[in-house]
């Protein structure tokens, strides 16, 4: 490693005297360890400041000069802000000259005679080294591009806010730009560091106005501590129109959350529920400002505990798999032809929970494969068991997630749950949603494909809810469309939704893929699906999803019908 | 005359000179240019003038100067009248008194004008 000390750069020091023996005196003391420029009044001391302004490390000045004394270059320095952060170092015969020159911004003073000249070396090196960690810390405590505060800094001064201050109601804003990684890829870096230095300038202007801190995070995020009780709508309308006057070709979205003051909620929290809110309003620009409110602090508690719970709920098979079955209605009777496996949460203190509420939280953070390892598990024993007992197979299908097809163990996972259940491929099926084909879709194509290879048949589930274009889907390596439910739902009363089924019943024909209708709940709607050449349907008209003691009646239904 | 017998002439101290300036060179270049400096003058006439703020200017200045070239008596005597006539402070000493001492720097000034310019010629 290099030791810091090693890329020091070299140091630059101002001599500003116009008496030339204190000019050599000083010179023989510090050349060899510095390099030096002179000066010999306080004018030209400020023209040569100003020349070597980026590499000028420190300023000694004499006090009493011609043309223009030390007290007078120390009075421009203060005011000028690209030299005032350069320390100065007084040269005085005077004792009494040294407090005057500290209260001006003198870092420290020499006294003449200069008949020890280590205390002039050591002085002026430990003001340079002051100066220098100064600097470095102004550089780690403030953006480059903004000039706000970075991270750490930021919530090390709003947790002394916080615990030292406890008189200011502070509350948490993180705010937002929608799409920022497509602004900076589309426009280029400097357009997007432009915007970003923009946003640094409105805040600060907004914090001129009141109390508070502000940072920018990390890329667009910026998190801003300030007093209680704005009016949020207000800021966010002032920071947006300042942005789209910044930028009126390209337009640029802010989005807000804001967690309000709560007695004894610290920073940190504070800005992870604001972050929350925030990310709730992501993509809406009709309503881009989201205030924190007990409602989202419940289901983040509950969230919460479903996180930390699900393990447990896996050891403890408070998880279990419901079957609901899928109906050829083609056949008269309708048979059943297979079932997909749902999950089920039967927790101890919370009661039966709802996958809609569980799987999205796990899907946001890939848990999911965790829940969809125990389903195949259990689906593809459950099929054994049927087999065994009722001598058919019952295929079952099971879902896979986006982080699944992402996971490398994949294959070789399902590989070994076909083995050791002795099954054949054919007999479980996976359905994947169309969403998962939406980001990355080569990766998940390839996945599905080879999947498919080894003989599993791929379901699309929820087609008609998603994005997929037309020229993808004759890609798309699957057997099977589910038909979304909310196209069933009406089909009775709408023509529309009517007319919308019967094209994908078409795009199917032409695929030459099979249709599950989901949702399905009516006679009247098992009437039009059959009239219009639909496949299979799965809804509450024949089942809900039932545990799988009460699905074997209709497995022995079914096998009664076969006798009859 | 070397430059060690001119310091002792003068009532300088050679070590102390040596030690600001470290190289010989040096202390010959500076003391040669004392005896061009103004600031000895300046402060005489400030006296003959009883200008109290021209006074104190000038033995201030002339007390960095006379430090940094080791004439420690020319030093002490500034730096006396500095304290006399320092802004804000009291005065101590009778007019009497300062024209002693103004006196007194002259005849030490003048003589050790002669005694660099002896050096100078050799």
């Amino acid at each position: 490693m290099i030791e810091t000390k090693q890329i020091e750069r070299p140091k630059l020091i101002l001599i500003a005297d116009d008496i030339e023996l204190n000019r050599d005196a000083l010179e023989v003391v510090l050349d060899g360890q510095y390099n030096l420029l002179f000066a010999e009044n306080g004018k030209e001391a400020l023209e040569i400041m100003r020349m070597h302004r980026e590499d000028l490390s420190m300023l000694i000045l004499d006090l009493n000069m011609p043309v223009m004394n030390g007290y007078e270059v120390m009075e421009r320095l203060r005011e000028d802000e690209l030299l005032q952060h350069i320390p100065v170092i007084v040269l005085t015969a005077d004792k009494s000259a040294e407090l005057q020159a500290l209260q001006m911004g003198a870092a420290d003073f020499i006294t003449k005679p200069f008949d020890i000249p280590e205390i002039i070396q050591t002085r002026v090196s430990r003001i340079l080294e002051l100066s220098e960690g100064k600097k470095l810390i102004s550089a780690a405590e403030h953006d480059r591009i903004t000039g706000l505060y970075t991270r750490n800094f930021f919530f090390e001064y709003a947790d002394r806010l916080f615990q030292y201050h406890t008189e200011m109601q502070m509350d948490a804003v993180v705010m937002n730009i929608e799409q920022f990684h497509s602004v900076n890829a589309v426009n280029g870096r400097e357009f997007g560091d432009g915007v970003l230095k923009r946003i640094g300038e409105e805040i600060r202007a907004f914090l001129a106005g009141t109390k508070g801190i502000a940072s920018r995070i990390e890329a667009d995020r910026f998190d801003i501590y300030c007093l209680h009780g704005q009016d949020y709508r207000a800021v966010l309308d002032r920071f947006q129109k300042a942005i789209s006057r910044f930028s009126p070709n390209v337009s640029i979205h802010l989005r807000m959350g804001v967690m309000p003051w709560q007695e004894g909620v610290e920073p940190v929290l504070m800005f992870d529920r604001a972050q929350t809110a925030c990310n709730m309003v992501r993509g809406d620009f009709q309503n881009p400002l989201m205030i924190y409110n007990n409602e989202m602090q419940a289901q983040e508690l509950l969230n919460r505990r479903l996180l930390n719970d699900l393990s447990v709920a896996i050891a403890e098979r408070q998880l279990q798999v419901y079957y609901q079955p899928k109906y050829d209605i083609q056949c008269c009777p309708p048979r059943l032809s297979s079932a997909e496996a749902l999950i089920r949460w039967k927790h101890p203190q919370l009661g039966m929970i709802s996958p809609g509420e569980f799987i999205p939280l796990f899907e946001g953070n890939g848990l999911i494969s965790k829940v969809d390892n125990f389903v195949w598990e259990e689906a593809a024993r459950q099929v054994r068991v049927w087999k065994e007992r009722y001598g058919f197979v019952l295929p079952v299908s099971v879902n896979l997630s986006r982080a699944d097809v992402f996971d490398p163990t994949l294959v070789d996972r399902v590989v070994r749950l076909i083995g050791e259940n002795n099954l054949d491929f054919k007999d479980m099926k996976l359905e994947v949603t169309e969403s998962a084909y939406t980001d990355k879709a080569n990766e998940v194509l390839n996945t599905v494909c080879s999947l498919r290879e080894m003989g599993f048949e791929i379901e699309m589930d929820d087609f008609g809810s998603g994005y997929s274009s037309l020229n993808m889907l004759s890609d798309m390596p699957i057997d099977v469309l589910k038909m979304d439910m909310k196209f069933v739902r009406n089909i009775e009363t709408s023509d529309t939704d009517m007319r919308l089924v019967k094209l994908i019943l078409d795009i199917a024909k032409y695929l030459k893929v099979k249709v599950v209708a989901e949702g399905v709940e009516t006679e009247g709607q098992l009437h039009l699906l059959k009239d219009v050449g639909c496949d299979l349907i799965q809804g509450f008209y024949f089942s809900r999803p039932v545990p799988p003691e009460e699905f074997e009646k209709l497995i022995e239904q079914e096998i009664a019908i076969e006798r009859s | 005359m070397t430059l060690q017998e001119l310091y002792q002439n003068i009532g300088g101290d050679y070590g102390q000179v040596m030690r600001i300036l470290r190289m010989e060179k040096l202390v010959d270049k500076h003391i040669r240019k004392f005896s061009q400096n103004d600031v000895v003058e300046r402060l005489l006439a400030a006296g003959r003038a009883d200008d109290p703020n021209e006074l104190f200017e000038a033995s201030h200045a002339m007390k960095g100067i006379c430090g940094n070239l080791g004439l420690k008596d020319l030093c002490e005597l500034s730096s006396r009248i500095a304290e006399e006539y320092r802004p804000g402070n009291p005065r101590r000493l009778s007019d009497e008194e300062i024209s002693q001492m103004l006196a007194l720097i002259d005849a030490k000034y003048q003589k050790a004008k002669e005694e660099i310019l002896r050096y100078e010629e050799g």
